[in-house]
């Protein structure tokens, strides 16, 4: 499990980038980290893979202080992406693989698999500088994954990736998360996070806004109620919690919380109920909400 | 030192492979060994074509054993003239007692002729003469000028080797730093063992480049003839301005790596790196003195102070005397210097090359942390 606790990190200028960012990522979680940009992301993956030194706070792994050893043991995908040029794909591969610590036995064998699983097997022999940049991105990809790692953290890993590639990406993904790793990732694709992730966590200006599972995130926002009346009498809602809009001949209202019973007679009393029903916020609503 | 040598292989193997790598060691190469070749093409030994119309053939020979002589006979003084107004010869003796020539006389062709002249009237009146000895009470100055002329080979040679390497180092580390690479370098290696793995490395690429281009020279030298004028102790020649060589991009090396790494951009490189060409230019400049001037109180003194000592203690070894207790000190005072530089290179290397962005300052990097 990896726990952050209260990070703070002033720049030079003393802009604050994160203001008390804390949350945890047990064994085997997905977990999506989203918010707008510079809202202190990238600064805490930095911080965690020892790029940055925060201020205050600090980063356990399974309890204790992160150590360079363990952290020789993770996988990483920076935002700027940073790849030798002019190397060869297979041999970019291996070169990381080796530093890691691999034996040339295993890190063959373990890039002949990921070069297969992420479609590069025809461009091994490619130098990077050669590839479309959707490819070197899986070559950084195969970068940060061939020493199997024990922590993955993926700084806006699908950005830029086709739906065929996102899909292989999610895949391989899910897959490491499934053998016990916990994997981290950035993304501005909301409807991708809440598909794949088990738990999110929400910055904003540096500060938390809000974590858990998209499950905790949406029983936290609360039940939503919405209602579309046609023909109603006017002033019907007059007195009731939530917003009313009109649409055409007909009146939608929206009741975060309140009696769900009295909403329902005194629309049925109005006019003609076209629906009724408890409504879910996606995570983009979360987002919005969380962020406003 | 393990990930140093993983660093050290991936620089040698990127480096050897490129095609200018290839093509440059083969250009060095061959310039160097024609260069070494030319005298033999341009100046050489003298030689000269000399006519005869009767009487008998002078012993210019014995007086210039390493020139080349040739004579030719005609049967007549207007065979002769024609051959001399061709070109074809030199100059024609006619009988013993006449020069022919095309203008004025070679001085030196005049000299021997005259004295081969004297010697055979002289001989023939029955007198011996003993020559002259000569005794230099002063330094061997047998070997000033080749001396001279190897010193200047070995300025060019640390010049042009140094700063190529030197280059490569500083920019490769803003390639790494400018593409984040470092970023995943940096989770599994320590920053000494990036650094220094592409010194090492980067160093053993340039010996090569190195020893090729000397090698080449010395087998130039050696098949023009021209080594018959290097003087004793070439060899150690040789040996000292590779080992200096060594010392010298590893100090310059640290540096260049350092500096660079206060940078993100290749553009940026030139600029972060003046303070380092400064003193740079300044040992190449004083080398270049000393090559002349071995002995001038400026080039002894600083062919001890770090890092001019690194260029101009190789070139006072070419060029003069050096005493073997002044080399080793020299060199001692300049592996503590290499071995400063690459502490604090390797601290300012470490705490500057993960914040990319502006240019950083030496002062600014070393006091945070």
């Amino acid at each position: 499990m990896l726990e952050i606790k209260g990070l703070r990190k002033i720049f030079g200028a003393g802009k604050v980038a994160l203001d008390g960012v804390s949350f945890e990522v047990p064994a085997g979680q997905m977990f999506g980290f989203v918010g707008a940009n510079g809202a202190g992301k990238t600064t805490t993956m930095r911080i965690v893979m020892g790029v940055l030194q925060a201020d205050e706070g600090e980063v356990l792994w399974k309890g204790r202080p992160l150590t360079f050893a363990e952290r020789r043991t993770f996988g990483y995908m920076p935002e700027e992406r940073g790849l030798y040029q002019k190397m060869r794909v297979g041999e970019q591969i291996d070169y990381f693989g080796r530093l890691h610590g691999m034996d040339a036995g295993a890190v063959g064998k373990a890039r002949d698999e990921l070069i297969a699983r992420l479609g590069l097997t025809e461009r091994v022999g490619d130098t990077v500088e050669s590839l479309s940049l959707g490819n070197q991105q899986r070559v950084q990809l195969a970068v940060a994954l061939i020493h199997d790692p024990e922590l993955l953290i993926l700084d806006e890993p699908f950005s830029g990736l086709d739906p065929i590639a996102v899909d292989v990406l999610a895949e391989v993904l899910h897959e490491r998360a499934r053998g016990g790793v916990p994997v981290i990732f950035s993304s501005h694709q909301l409807e991708l996070v809440e598909r794949l992730c088990d738990s999110v966590g929400i910055v904003a200006g540096g500060r938390m806004m809000a974590s858990g599972s998209v499950e905790e995130l949406r029983d936290a926002e609360g039940r939503r109620l919405r209602v579309v009346v046609r023909d109603p009498k006017p002033g019907w809602a007059d007195g009731l919690p939530g917003e009313l809009s009109r649409d055409g001949d007909r009146d939608v209202l929206t009741v975060v919380g309140g009696d769900d019973q009295t909403v329902l007679r005194r629309a049925v009393d109005a006019g003609h109920v076209e629906s009724y029903g408890v409504e879910r916020p996606t995570l983009v609503e979360i987002f919005r909400e969380a962020v406003a | 030192m393990k990930g140093l040598l993983m660093v050290a292989g991936r620089e040698i193997r990127t480096q050897v492979r490129t095609r200018a790598f290839v093509i440059g060691l083969i250009v060095s190469a061959l310039l160097t060994g024609g260069i070494a070749f030319a005298p033999k093409l341009f100046g050489g030994p003298d030689e000269y074509n000399l006519g005869r119309v009767g009487g008998q053939e002078l012993a210019v020979q014995a007086l210039a054993p390493e020139a080349k002589i040739t004579w030719k006979t005609y049967p007549d003084e207007r065979a002769a003239t024609t051959a001399v107004l061709d070109g074809d010869v030199d100059v024609a003796l006619v009988d013993g007692t006449r020069v022919l020539t095309n203008g004025d006389i070679d001085d030196q062709l005049g000299l021997l002729l005259q004295s081969a002249n004297r010697e055979a009237q002289i001989g023939a009146a029955g007198v011996t003469l003993t020559p002259l000895e000569m005794t230099s009470v002063g330094a061997d100055t047998r070997y000033e000028s080749a001396r001279q002329g190897i010193a200047t080979v070995v300025v060019l040679l640390l010049f042009f080797m140094i700063m190529s390497s030197v280059m490569v180092v500083a920019m490769g580390v803003v390639e790494e730093k400018g593409s984040r690479i470092v970023e995943i370098l940096l989770i599994s290696i320590r920053p000494w063992q990036l650094l220094g793995g592409k010194i090492f490395g980067l160093g053993v690429v340039g010996f090569i480049n190195l020893t090729a281009v000397v090698a080449a020279g010395l087998v130039g030298a050696f098949l023009s003839g021209f080594a018959t004028d290097f003087p004793p102790g070439m060899a150690g020649i040789v040996v000292s301005a590779i080992a200096w060589w060594i010392l010298g991009y590893a100090f310059f090396a640290a540096l260049a790596g350092s500096l660079a790494s206060l940078v993100s951009r290749q553009e940026e490189v030139g600029n972060v790196l003046q303070p380092m060409m400064m003193l740079f230019l300044i040992s190449y400049g004083v080398s270049f003195f000393a090559s002349n001037s071995p002995d001038h109180p400026v080039a002894e003194i600083l062919s001890f102070v770090p890092p001019f000592s690194s260029m101009i203690m190789p070139v006072r070894v070419a060029a003069s005397e050096v005493a073997i207790w002044e080399v080793l000190l020299s060199g001692g005072l300049m592996v503590l210097a290499v071995a400063g530089t690459l502490m604090v290179g390797g601290r300012i290397y470490e705490r500057a090359v993960l914040r990319t962005g502006r240019r950083l300052k030496v002062s600014e990097v070393l006091r945070t942390k």
